[in-house]
């Protein structure tokens, strides 16, 4: 079994701090790789340990994206795939057709897992947009995995409902943060990880012109949410009975 | 904002500015780790009184044992700093799993420092991994202070000793594997490896704390305990000089631990102020509580900045007695002071939600333990009146 997985190297939304005027500083913000794909190697790591082989982790980013890269390795993947490349400047079809070639140049693979979209960004466009340039089935916002010889059994977690579907291997899904707990990295998994082979490509060798990017992003505000910051007091049978209430009012649940 | 903070990353940048990103990532990711896996169930270690061998074993497989220790036993090699600072993030985490894990790393710098090569070997690994937990057993009913008057005694048999006695307020007794054990041999105060179980070694019921409640002390009584004469660590008669040795590393960490207490008490404390109103505002407005807010968070990246400078003193080899014992004074008797203070931004709530309590009662201990801070003031007095002589 031989599983590729997509990671991304994501600004720490929890240590990002916004300017005056409402902008994220996104400049020298700390970065780390995005939380969910973090589920997407754990997953690998699960489909790759029933039956052997070989995770190896993807990533589009500056130099400095090996950071992420190194996470992932730390968890157990053998190996990783670099295409050294400013993100910042890439829309998602162009990340996704530089994942492609370079998945295709280094697989075949039998299983290509990435999250369901990033910590940061969010957009969940790339995952589609890559089996599209693979050419092979997507299931998206996977929950589950059960493979079987040349098939596969996903449960797809959509908005209302749980849809199960049987999918051909290969293929690629993007997986949901309810797949699974993703484990941590001891200290010398950490430290072993920089010893794994990393191989560095650059779009120009993988025969992709990143010169023209069909999405531009003019800006980017944070979106200012402001808490209402109710207290309620009492017992607590009166305390959940003005909670009720209070949801009710509020419209989260019916009245 | 995570437990490993850009304060921190910031301050290992200063510290080791080659390798700070590789100290960074492995932080945290261990910060990321406690904040998951031990944080959200600290509340629970303290009301039912779980100790780490009961509920959080896999946290010494980690690698939180191996930092300061070479490679050739099991360790990482990396600098007391970073250990000091994983040990801060812990006590951030839960103050009782700090202690454990800080007593068990201290065993295994005795073990380290003065054992031979033998014992290094086959003690080393096993608890650097966490495959052994250990506890360090100094301290008697009425010998704390003044080490020198242990009672218990190891007398010479024929291949090894018999040692007879008790030990007082022994951190992770009972749940332990291996135990560092200071007796009086004819050539006066001794250290020896007791490996658990032994028939000659028993344990006491644990004693009901005010607070380290996740963290197991009790009485161990020696009756008849054998131990073979290759588990005397160093010298006969040269015990006392061995513990100094260890708990001057162990006082450093303490200050880091406590470090971590105080900054939980301060962010709940915050956390708070923001949400509570009085007089038609948070009370985070009031410029009273400001102060407090600004004298907390002083107080803490002083201590902070102690225990960083204690761990650079040793790490570059030069005695770091008097640093260590500043670092200790300091950083716990500032830890009570804010969480003291989170006591009171809390009000009438401070004093009856144990979730905010336990921070002072676990502080509380850390002006005794390890060196009271009266102790520690003579050493650093007795220091500097020797520098000026």
């Amino acid at each position: 079994m031989k599983v590729a997985i997509c990671v991304k190297q994501a600004i720490d939304e929890t240590e990002l701090k916004v300017g005056p005027n409402g902008t994220p500083l996104i400049a020298g913000a700390a970065t780390k790789v995005s939380t969910f794909d973090k589920n997407a190697v754990e997953e690998a790591l699960r489909l790759k340990s029933s039956g052997g082989g070989e995770a190896v982790i993807f990533t589009v980013g500056p130099a400095d994206a090996r950071k992420a890269m190194k996470e992932a390795l730390a968890m157990g993947a053998e190996r990783g795939v670099h295409i050294i490349a400013d993100s910042e400047r890439l829309d998602p079809m162009l990340v996704a057709q530089l994942l492609a070639k370079a998945i295709q140049k280094s697989g075949p693979y039998d299983v290509v897992l990435c999250s369901e979209g990033s910590s940061d960004t969010y957009c969940g466009q790339v995952p589609p947009m890559l089996a599209e340039c693979l050419g092979q089935p997507y299931a998206g916002y996977a929950r589950k995995i059960e493979l079987a010889g040349a098939s596969s059994k996903v449960e797809r977690a959509l908005e209302d409902r749980v849809e199960v579907v049987e999918c051909p291997l290969p293929f690629v899904a993007s997986v949901v943060s309810e797949i699974n707990e993703p484990r941590y990295p001891t200290l010398i998994q950490i430290m072993q990880a920089s010893k794994k082979p990393v191989e560095e490509l650059s779009p120009q060798a993988l025969g992709v012109s990143t010169e023209k990017s069909l999405v531009r992003v003019e800006t980017m505000n944070a979106q200012s949410m402001n808490r209402k910051r109710v207290l309620i007091e009492g017992t607590p049978e009166e305390g959940a009975s003005k909670l009720i209430e209070a949801l009710a009012k509020e419209g989260v649940i019916p009245g | 904002m995570p437990i490993y903070s850009s304060e921190h990353r910031r301050l290992m940048q200063i510290l080791h500015p080659s390798n700070h990103e590789e100290y960074s990532e492995l932080l945290s990711s261990l910060g990321g780790f406690m904040e998951k896996k031990i944080l959200p169930l600290s509340p629970k270690f303290d009301t039912e009184e779980l100790s780490i061998a009961n509920s959080r074993k896999e946290l010494l497989g980690q690698g939180l044992c191996q930092i300061p220790f070479p490679s050739e036993y099991g360790g990482l090699g990396l600098p007391f700093s970073v250990y000091a600072t994983a040990i801060e993030l812990l006590g951030y985490a839960d103050a009782s799993t700090a202690l454990s894990i800080e007593i068990h790393n201290a065993v295994s710098e005795g073990i380290f420092q003065f054992g031979n090569e033998t014992q290094k070997k086959k003690y080393l690994p096993k608890l650097t991994s966490g495959q052994m937990l250990a506890s360090f057993s100094l301290t008697e009913p009425t010998s704390g202070s003044d080490a020198r008057t242990i009672g218990t005694t190891a007398k010479r048999t024929g291949d090894g000793y018999v040692i007879n006695g008790s030990k007082m307020f022994i951190t992770n007794a009972g749940d332990a594997e291996t135990y560092l054990v200071f007796a009086r041999t004819e050539r006066g105060p001794s250290c020896f490896i007791v490996d658990a179980p032994n028939h000659g070694m028993t344990f006491g019921e644990p004693l009901k704390k005010m607070g380290m409640r996740g963290s197991r002390t009790c009485e161990v009584l020696f009756s008849d305990c054998q131990v073979p004469e290759s588990n005397l660590v160093g010298e006969e008669g040269k015990g006392l000089d061995y513990a100094k040795g260890i708990l001057h590393g162990a006082r450093i960490v303490v200050a880091a631990l406590n470090v971590g207490i105080a900054q939980t008490a301060l962010e709940k404390a915050v956390a708070y102020s923001r949400q509570r109103k009085a007089f038609g505002q948070p009370i985070s407005e009031f410029q009273l509580t400001r102060e407090k807010f600004a004298d907390m968070k002083t107080g803490i990246s002083a201590g902070r900045l102690l225990y960083l400078y204690a761990s650079r003193v040793k790490e570059m080899g030069h005695d770091c007695s008097s640093e260590a014992s500043q670092a200790k004074v300091f950083a716990t008797e500032m830890s009570l002071k804010v969480c003291d203070a989170a006591i009171q931004v809390y009000g009438g709530y401070g004093y009856t939600t144990e979730d905010i309590h336990r921070h002072w009662r676990d502080a509380r201990l850390l002006t005794i333990g390890e060196g009271t801070s009266e102790v520690l003031r003579l050493l650093i007095a007795r220091k500097e009146l020797a520098g000026s002589a």
